[in-house]
């Protein structure tokens, strides 16, 4: 019992999450992102261009041009929404947190402690498995609201963050490889 | 344990059991066949008399029938080996429940008036897994019932703790808090008036839409109407404002005292029990490690009555949905009872420590939106209908701010949050003043927020989640909040304490 210390803590001394460097997702995922937003779009546009072609009168020439104009506002908002959305979107990995910061409007930073992690899930959909991407979800117990999913990694850091945080749930026991843990849950997790 | 029951065999339910499920049974189907059997009664003169009852005889000894057969292959054990509590049951579709013991989070013993009248128990048993399935025993003796939800408890605890054998001998439950009738009726004179208007409210207009299909005139509007008229305004006016408090009331009182009357705690050596219910008696099994959240509601009066009321949230798998079950509520409990069962369940009495104020923008926002929004829309909506005169607009919004600036006021001021080292305490409400206290090492995530407006004022907001639910800050100081997070992660990341 001679090493047990029993100090104030000063909380300025404390690590600060604010200040860690975030690292930013994979360029790549602002296609993901936009291919999103895209669908909805092109269902605006069809349904308008059907009505311009078969009839046109339904509107004044004005309206049509208003109509295209405003098409075309919206589309350039949406791009620039998205990247700038997509440059504020950032993770970080601490000893025992997480961290995931994300928003333009609203910044909102979460932040989980490994030591309440229950599992980890890496998620694939059809456009990021095209490019090569991943996300990993951290599920915790406190219900879906704090859960943390960073979206937008390529496969393979997406797995090595995976099993860092398999690591850090459920220690490996020394006799143990670690690497067939690693491929078991390639074959396993890899789903939509 | 004086009496040994060996539950490694698979065994039926009490006997008596059959006459319950032969009940539920009968009322599935009378929910489900409700339209026929409503059409069959307005024509009830019509149809022929034998078809008639001879249907019906014939569905009652079908149910019946199936009853005895549900009864039969219904069938539950425990596997000492697995550590399993096993239940099988279905008459075609056969069903195999396990539930390893360990995951078994609570062991609820109820009583419905059913259940009452036969003399045997209903036993439900909630995982903490988040797989959905539920296991219930619908027919269990008292006796066997609390023998087996204490196996179950007690070997769902066997990780943390041991000595079960002890446990098991030193089974003298001692009474702990009895809420009595008077404390009873100060909660529900003082609580809930919004619930039970809505249930008043729907009772009501069901009511009405009922009778109004019907073409029934039992109550003869017009005679109500004519009768009011005669009156001055005020006079009718208070007369229906009295009759329906005077309703809201009574419908509180009864509410309260059916669902809490006989409110016991008892404190066993593992758990805590909690016992209440006047027609059907519902027991609950407590364990204090499981308890996340716990939010004290107070109002004025209640606080001249020395009354509160303790909600406690417990961790649950799916917070949408179980929300209900796992959230217990002790109605009317004193001051002093209050702080026992926070010591019981909290170890100690909670201390505020250090108190966040929020900033004043949080007044200035929620005037905007609750107060001067309401106020522009009527006036511009009043501008294109004339809905009423511009005499009583102003007669009414001006009540309509008296009254809302009154409650934006207090539930700003009340707007608190007090941290210590061993809790987080969040104060807010205008009339009833929740108090909410969780433990910071049992918080699973935090979130912080902020406008990019609010960064030029340094202001944000924090969310704690935790397994029995989330409790927030918002509008405090952004570098306050940041420095606060840092310290409940160096708790959370540090502490050894298991969360649950």
């Amino acid at each position: 019992m001679n090493e047990f210390t029993n100090n104030p803590i000063d909380i300025d001394q404390l690590p600060k999450f604010e200040e860690v460097q975030l690292k930013g997702l994979n360029p790549k995922y602002i296609t993901v992102l936009l291919f999103n937003f895209s669908l909805l779009l092109i269902l605006v546009i069809g349904g308008f261009s059907t009505l311009f072609y078969f009839k046109q009168e339904a509107f004044s020439n004005t309206i049509w041009i208003t109509i295209l104009v405003g098409i075309v506002l919206f589309l350039v908002g949406l791009i620039v929404f998205t990247k700038l959305s997509f440059h504020k979107k950032g993770y970080a990995f601490r000893e025992h947190d997480a961290i995931y910061k994300s928003g333009l409007i609203s910044e909102t930073t979460t932040i989980i402690p490994f030591n309440r992690v229950q599992h980890v899930a890496l998620h694939q959909g059809f456009i990021s498995r095209k490019l090569g991407l991943a996300s990993v979800e951290l599920f915790t117990a406190g219900g879906s609201s704090s859960d943390l999913e960073i979206p937008g990694l390529l496969l393979a850091d997406a797995q090595i963050i995976k099993n860092l945080v398999s690591q850090k749930i459920n220690p490996p026991k020394q006799d143990e490889p670690i690497e067939i843990a690693s491929t078991e849950t390639r074959l396993t997790e890899e789903h939509e | 344990m004086n009496k040994s029951v060996d539950f490694s065999q698979p065994q039926r339910q009490s006997l008596p059991g059959i006459l319950v499920m032969f009940a539920n049974s009968l009322q599935k189907t009378v929910r489900a066949l409700w339209p026929i059997l409503l059409i069959w009664l307005v024509k009830f003169d019509t149809l022929n008399k034998l078809v008639f009852f001879g249907s019906v005889a014939g569905v009652v000894v079908l149910i019946g029938i199936i009853s005895y057969l549900q009864y039969l292959f219904f069938k539950f054990h425990i596997d000492d080996e697995n550590g399993e509590f096993v239940i099988q049951k279905g008459v075609l579709n056969k069903t195999r429940i396990t539930i390893q013991l360990h995951k078994i989070q609570q062991v609820n013993i109820n009583q419905s008036l059913i259940q009452r009248l036969v003399g045997v128990y209903k036993l439900e048993i909630d995982t903490a897994g988040s797989d959905k399935k539920e296991a219930s025993i619908s027919a269990i003796s008292h006796d066997l019932a609390t023998i087996l939800k204490e196996r179950l408890i007690n070997s769902s605890q066997q990780d943390t703790n041991f000595n079960t054998e002890n446990i098991l001998e030193e089974n003298t439950t001692s009474s702990f808090i009895t809420i009595g009738l008077p404390s009873l009726i100060k909660i529900g004179f003082t609580s809930n008036y919004i619930k039970s208007f809505a249930l008043i409210f729907v009772f009501f207009t069901t009511i009405l839409e009922n009778l109004q299909q019907l073409n029934t005139e039992v109550i003869d509007e017009d005679k109500v109407t004519n009768y009011l008229d005669t009156l001055p305004v005020i006079t009718s006016f208070l007369l229906v404002i009295g009759f329906f408090i005077g309703l809201i009331l009574v419908v509180n009182l009864v509410r309260t005292i059916l669902k809490y009357f006989d409110f016991t705690i008892q404190k066993s050596k593992q758990a805590i029990i909690l016992s209440y219910g006047l027609l059907s008696t519902k027991s609950t099994l407590l364990n204090p490690n499981k308890v996340q959240k716990i939010k004290i509601t107070q109002n004025y009066f209640q606080k001249k009555l020395d009354v509160t009321t303790i909600g406690i949230h417990q961790a649950s798998s799916d917070v949408e949905k179980v929300k209900e079950k796992d959230q217990i509520e002790v109605p009317g409990c004193t001051e002093n009872e209050r702080d026992a069962i926070l010591k019981l369940l909290l170890g100690q009495l909670p201390q505020k420590g250090k108190m966040y104020l929020p900033n004043w923008r949080k007044l200035a926002v929620n005037s905007f939106f609750f107060l001067l929004l309401p106020i522009v829309i009527t006036l511009f909506l009043n501008q294109i209908t004339e809905f009423v005169t511009w005499k009583e607009w102003i007669l009414y919004t001006s009540i309509f701010t008296v009254f809302t600036s009154i409650l934006l006021w207090y539930s700003f001021k009340n707007y608190r949050l007090f941290v210590s080292n061993d809790f987080v305490i969040k104060q807010n409400g205008a009339w009833d003043i929740d108090t909410t206290i969780i433990e910071p090492y049992k918080i699973q995530a935090i979130e912080i927020q902020q406008f990019f407006w609010q960064k030029a004022t340094n202001i944000g907001s924090v969310t704690l989640s935790t397994a029995g639910g989330t409790v927030s800050f918002t509008t405090g100081n952004y570098t306050e909040i940041k420095q606060l997070v840092n310290y409940w992660l160096y708790e959370v990341e540090t502490w050894e304490k298991n969360w649950m």
